[in-house]
């Protein structure tokens, strides 16, 4: 536990206890002569607890005027969930609707927006996970590490909402994904939640690479395609499967050989996307080591509590204070 | 008796405000902050190396990295932004602005890995990048400043110009200007950041791009043909797309000339802060505490 302050300037104000202890409280009353007075113990204990209750007092409040407070803390948690790397593609074709019609980067029901939105709220339920983020497009773009940073990750997810550019180039974003796992601790699911419309090819040597990858880090693949009519189902083999008319069937055949759980998820209408992402959260729920953060809490009150008590010890003494002696 | 000795009247005052601080009284006091998106050109040319500075790297994306992550740390907290990636004609928001103080390890982290590789394309038309940034920014918040850092090198060269539609000043805002004046070679990276030679000039491509809503400028400028491929900043280029943009032009030289450029009060927005005044109130009873002992006023001691 941490303790800080955010005015430490203010702690030179604590030099004002020195003044009770030299100085003195009470007006001093006129005595004739006051060495006929015997001394008093008791009067002696009563100044010194007066005067260092005075001198606390200054102290407490010197204290609560530099605003202690414990630093935040992480502290560490055992819950349900897991390290989600977020993989958008923001290709070009993210910018038409399901229905294959290209609308301006901003209309509502692009894929990309609706994914959006969906992925938003995906990422503000789970509330334990880790969330990692890659967009990727000709070349993977490393948008997020991982981080619980959940307004973060959120700010990121929004502002796909600019047009997408150029192709899909789908291994060497996976390859960074992956990337993201190595030299983590195993806690937790590893999932890496792709979000494509397909249209993909990965060439030959490296789709051993990726495949040698995945089994490593033994991450989960969760494959959110976006179909639209015209594009192929997965569930379905095309009469002639080849790499330039029915990509996204070819890459499905991949992922199901990469020896690691993968599911695909077709999503061909804003429904059917919600289903998905409900299905994702519906699978993944492992235990998990987490950090949960704990806000720096301001403790400047217990200062100012103990001054009032002290002052108040003082204030009850003046009360009590001899005004004038009768000679 | 308060009426008649005033020690205890202080006293008195100094507890009363010791007990306001349980209120936890706040005072609306107003507050500049900040907010950019940072754009960053992450073409080729930005890997020139034609800085020399202490402590700083030389090439240019990395001397811009540098010098953003220390402007980040230079705005007050409440400030936010964003970060974003120019190459082709297109700008890619990595994330919408997010405040800097609470945000911090991951801005740093993510300024951290911008790197030439992730561009989806090698081209460079800053003056077409320049406006989409602006459209964009527009789109989202206007209210949004926009620091664009460029070498203001079109690559190729390009014959017709685009057409600035937007309103110019309507986004305020840097034009940063990346490099030295001097033309300098580029050096070729593979995919694995490993020197492969410099760019020359048949590697750049000739054919300028075309769509509608372009003019067409009188003089195309023609590279010589050969030879090494030279960058430099293009100065005059970008105080053109400063003029036609509303948007200040600020040579890059050192990270603390951008922080005081960035910090220039025509950015700042005025937001009102609730701050915490306990300590105002503290410091008051400590002052009526310290005069009970300091203050020598023993009107009150008549002898009877």
């Amino acid at each position: 536990m941490n303790i800080g302050f955010s005015a430490p300037w203010a702690l030179l104000l604590g030099f004002a206890a020195l003044i009770p202890l030299l100085g003195r409280g009470q007006p001093a009353i006129l005595y004739s002569s006051i060495s006929i007075l015997p001394s008093d113990p008791l009067s002696t204990l009563l100044d010194r607890v007066l005067r260092f209750g005075a001198a606390a007092a200054a102290l407490c409040l010197s204290l609560g005027i530099a605003g202690p407070y414990l630093s935040e803390r992480w502290v560490e948690r055992i819950g349900t969930g897991a390290h989600i790397v977020l993989l958008l593609d923001r290709s070009s074709s993210m910018n038409e609707d399901f229905s294959g019609q290209y609308l301006g980067g901003r209309a509502q029901e692009t894929k990309g927006a609706v994914a959006r939105k969906l992925l938003a709220e995906f990422v503000t339920r789970r509330e334990h996970d880790l969330f990692a983020m890659i967009d990727f497009s000709a070349a993977p773009i490393y948008v997020m590490p991982f981080t619980q940073d959940k307004q973060a990750v959120l700010a990121a997810i929004e502002a796909t909402s600019g047009r997408g550019h150029g192709a899909t180039n789908i291994a060497p974003a996976l390859a960074m994904a992956l990337d993201f796992y190595s030299g983590k601790p195993f806690s937790g699911s590893r999932i890496i939640l792709l979000v494509s419309d397909g249209a993909a090819q990965i060439e030959e040597e490296t789709r051993d690479q990726l495949r040698q990858w995945f089994q490593e880090t033994q991450a989960t693949l969760y494959w959110i395609y976006l179909r639209n009519p015209r594009s192929g189902r997965l569930s379905e083999k095309p009469a002639n499967p080849n790499e330039s008319t029915t990509p996204e069937y070819l890459l499905h055949e991949y992922f199901q050989s990469l020896g690691v759980p993968y599911r695909a998820f077709e999503a061909d209408n804003p429904d059917a996307l919600q289903h998905a992402i409900a299905e994702v959260e519906r699978l993944e729920n492992l235990p998990l080591h987490y950090l949960e953060k704990l806000p720096r809490q301001d403790v400047s009150n217990y200062c100012y509590g103990a001054a009032l008590a002290f002052l108040a010890l003082l204030l009850g003494a003046k009360f009590l204070e001899v005004k004038s002696w009768p000679a | 008796m308060f009426l008649r000795d005033w020690r205890a009247a202080a006293l008195l005052v100094a507890a009363v405000l010791a007990v306001l601080t349980f209120a936890d009284p706040k005072l609306s006091l107003p507050l500049r902050v900040y907010r950019y998106a940072f754009v960053v050109d992450i073409t080729q040319s930005m890997n020139a190396r034609d800085y020399h500075i202490d402590n700083m790297p030389a090439d240019r994306l990395n001397f811009v990295k540098e010098s953003i992550r220390q402007a980040v740390h230079a705005l007050p907290c409440g400030s936010e932004v964003a970060l974003g990636l120019f190459t082709t004609r297109s700008v890619q928001l990595l994330f919408e602005p997010i405040e800097v103080c609470e945000h911090l390890p991951v801005i740093d982290d993510v300024l951290a890995h911008i790197d030439w590789r992730m561009a989806w394309a090698a081209n460079s038309f800053i003056e077409q990048g320049v406006y989409a940034a602006i459209r964009d920014i527009k789109k989202r918040d206007p209210g949004v400043r926009l620091a664009f850092f460029t070498d203001g090198q079109e690559a190729p060269p390009q014959t017709i110009r685009p057409i600035f539609f937007e309103k110019p000043g309507e986004i305020a805002g840097l034009i940063v200007g990346v490099g030295g004046l001097h033309p300098i070679t580029v050096p070729k990276y593979d995919r694995e950041n490993r020197l492969v030679g410099y760019w020359e000039n048949t590697d750049i491509a000739q054919i300028p791009e075309s769509t509608t809503a372009y003019q067409t400028t009188e003089t195309a400028p023609r590279p010589s043909h050969g030879g090494y491929y030279l960058s430099w900043l293009d100065e005059n280029h970008l105080r053109e797309l400063s003029a036609t943009t509303g948007l200040r032009y600020h040579r890059l030289e050192t990270p603390r000339a951008l922080v005081d450029a960035l910090r220039a009060p025509e950015f700042a927005e005025r937001r009102t802060s609730r701050t915490d005044i306990r300590w105002l109130l503290g410091l008051a009873a400590l002052l009526l505490f310290a005069s009970v002992y300091l203050v020598a006023g023993d009107e009150s001691s008549k002898r009877v």
